[in-house]
């Protein structure tokens, strides 16, 4: 027989992966429970919540492996099949085990020339680890990551699909690192537009937590 | 004067100068719902239709259908049919920005035009799909979205008429394609976010079959604008075929970027003033005028052209998104098509064939070219490609990506001649 029979090239979904978690733990409590059924509830058919189940379950567990893609399907009685090909279509459902802070940096065209590489460059030099990769300590994962919408304050990174860090410095990323080191939770920044600046003498929100201003974006020195 | 008008005293009505404006009690101090109260009390659905139209509304996701005459695209109800509107809030056009601060600084807007335009195509419910990085926006909206509920303005019997609707967040989870209509639908069903072939158009087989209409963020946040201060006032807006205020989006090598709320038709020159002009006195280079899919200007091409429909395809290029990014001369097109090659490659959904292995070869020929190595044959190996590629696949992702790597190489061949080693064979183009 030939050697690739044998050895499939491929690595199946379902050719008896390792489990990541144990059967006590691949239940979802009753609070969880009830929030899936107001998830399902929106939807006409059960199969819309499969994304808000797919998000909670990330939450819990951390990460996507098959056997938690198991548990989304039976709580929603859909294929086991389609919670994969969902699971696996989008970018931000993690498939394999991250570290506890991901950090996507933006390099699309905007961050590309206005110094997104160099950001990634920064950081892959002070984590000691290639972009795509986990730290050995297993904290911290460093992505590149597609446009995320942030173009005018570019440079700018997502932290663990939550708060953006905007116009970012390699003193600005210091102290954000030194601020995850020492678990205090990253604010949500509100940025400030031009035209507010002028009418109004700066941001709208008074509640803002934290306030960041559009800035003359650095010059890029890498640009890939 | 400009098609703009008088943009020098320009007062700005998406993003009005009111501090805590997505608070709802700021909102209704400054005559919120009131259109959304004098719809539903006053005004048959189809006059809401009409009124739309009057105004000359285009969508402002990027395609720029007229947004009335989408809205009327609607089949007749019938009672056991439910009906729906999806918010495409999927903003993942690279250099655009707009969409996530409108959310953030006047949701409200938002919602009331969403149930504007539920009550004039006689909406069960709106799914509003936000794209998943937007995870604190998504917060933020739900806030404020309990609070609107809990005032009586979405849900049943709102404002005590006997019009229901609801809003219904949905979060994406990263994927460039969720921001085309019917793969967005194809998400919101719970499925791979796979294009759907047109015909049916989502108005007559939407999500789950039923009629729905998709509109953009901005878009529907014009809708209590119009009937605020009427379809008139917002046609005398701006340029004349392509009216109302826009939100430009401004990135890149300037001094002040940041989004500017003006009304359409501002002369691009204009617009870089405003925005401080170009970073450390460079001269321009390259302006890409409404995100990354629409042909890239080079700057001898923008003299004299206005960010509206006619202006800009008469210059070779296209609104888009109106997320506008401004290059310096020391840019390296070269690697800016590289990463624009990488993005389309990225965010093929795999569908069809053209695109997925066609974005791909892009990507490993400009590569190629960005290192050094490509043949001045590459060049017209990749304009091959792009035929190859535009108006063969289902959705217009594929044509997205060879707009503007054509036009990059067609504009800007010197540079990309220069990178590529001499060819002792024939070149075509």
């Amino acid at each position: 027989m030939a050697d690739f029979i044998r050895n499939p090239v491929v690595a199946l979904p379902d050719s008896n992966p390792e489990a990541h978690f144990s059967e006590e733990e691949l239940v979802f409590t009753p609070e969880e429970k009830a929030k899936i059924v107001d998830y399902v509830a929106q939807y006409p058919t059960p199969d819309g919540a499969v994304m808000w189940v797919l998000w909670l379950a990330q939450e819990k567990f951390g990460f996507l492996p098959p056997e938690v893609m198991r548990l989304v399907a039976t709580e929603l009685s859909l294929p086991y099949a389609q919670v994969y090909g969902v699971a696996t279509f989008y970018t931000q459902f993690f498939k394999e085990k991250k570290g506890t802070f991901v950090l996507d940096v933006c390099t699309c065209f905007s961050c590309q020339f206005c110094g997104g590489y160099d950001t990634l460059a920064y950081l892959e030099e002070k984590l000691g680890v290639k972009r795509g990769h986990t730290t050995p300590c297993g904290r911290y994962t460093l992505q590149e990551a597609e446009c995320l919408g942030a173009c005018g304050s570019a440079p700018m990174m997502q932290v663990s699909n939550g708060p953006y860090a905007y116009n970012l410095t390699p003193e600005k990323i210091d102290a954000l690192l030194a601020a995850m080191e020492a678990g205090k939770p990253l604010p949500f920044v509100s940025v400030t537009l031009p035209q507010d600046e002028d009418e109004m003498g700066g941001n709208r929100r008074t509640d803002a937590e934290a306030v960041e201003h559009y800035v003359v974006p650095p010059q890029a020195k890498r640009t890939q | 004067m400009t098609k703009a008008g008088d943009w020098q005293s320009y007062r700005r009505v998406l993003l009005p100068p009111v501090k805590d404006l997505h608070h709802l009690d700021v909102y209704r101090a400054q005559g919120g719902y009131e259109a959304l109260r004098t719809v539903l009390n006053d005004w048959k659905p189809e006059e809401v239709t009409a009124e739309v139209k009057r105004s000359g509304l285009r969508g402002r996701g990027g395609a720029g259908f007229p947004t009335g005459l989408k809205w009327s695209f609607m089949p007749p109800v019938k009672p056991d049919v439910p009906r729906y509107l999806c918010c495409n809030a999927d903003e993942s056009e690279p250099g655009t920005f707009k969409d996530r601060q409108l959310m953030e600084y006047n949701p409200h807007l938002l919602f009331e035009g969403i149930l504007i335009a539920g009550y004039a195509m006689s909406l069960k419910a709106c799914y509003l799909y936000v794209r998943g990085e937007f995870s604190s926006w998504i917060t933020l909206l739900q806030n404020e979205l309990s609070k609107v509920y809990d005032a009586k303005l979405a849900g049943s019997n709102i404002l005590g008429t006997d019009y229901s609707m609801d809003i219904i967040m949905h979060k994406g989870a990263g994927a460039y394609i969720c921001g085309e209509e019917t793969s967005l639908m194809e998400s919101l069903e719970g499925k791979r976010a796979y294009p759907r072939i047109k015909p049916p158009f989502p108005a007559q087989s939407g999500i789950w079959g039923y009629p729905t209409t998709i509109n953009n963020v901005e878009t529907l946040a014009c809708a209590p604008i119009i009937i605020d201060r009427g379809g008139d006032w917002f046609a005398g807006v701006g340029a004349k075929k392509h009216p109302g205020p826009v939100l430009y989006g401004i990135s890149g090598h300037v001094n002040r970027p940041g989004v500017y709320e003006y009304p359409t038709g501002m002369l691009i020159t204009d617009l870089l003033e405003i925005a401080g002009g170009m970073r450390d006195n460079k001269k321009l280079k390259a302006l890409v005028p409404g995100g990354a899919s629409v042909p890239v200007l080079r700057a001898d091409m923008i003299d004299g052209v206005t960010m509206d429909v006619e202006s800009l395809h008469e210059a070779g290029s296209m609104m888009g998104t109106a997320g506008m990014l401004f290059l310096d001369e020391d840019t390296d097109m070269v690697a800016f098509l590289r990463r624009v090659a990488r993005f389309y490659h990225h965010e093929s959904c795999g569908q069809c064939t053209p695109c997925r292995e066609g974005t791909g070869w892009m990507e490993n020929l400009i590569t190629r070219i960005d290192d050094g190595e490509g043949n001045l044959r590459d060049l017209d190996l990749l304009l091959d490609l792009c035929d190859q590629m535009e108006g063969r696949t289902v959705c217009a992702l594929a044509d997205a990506a060879a707009w503007p790597v054509r036009n990059t190489i067609k504009r800007f061949r010197g540079d990309f001649e220069r990178r590529c080693r001499p060819s002792a064979w024939a070149v075509n183009t």
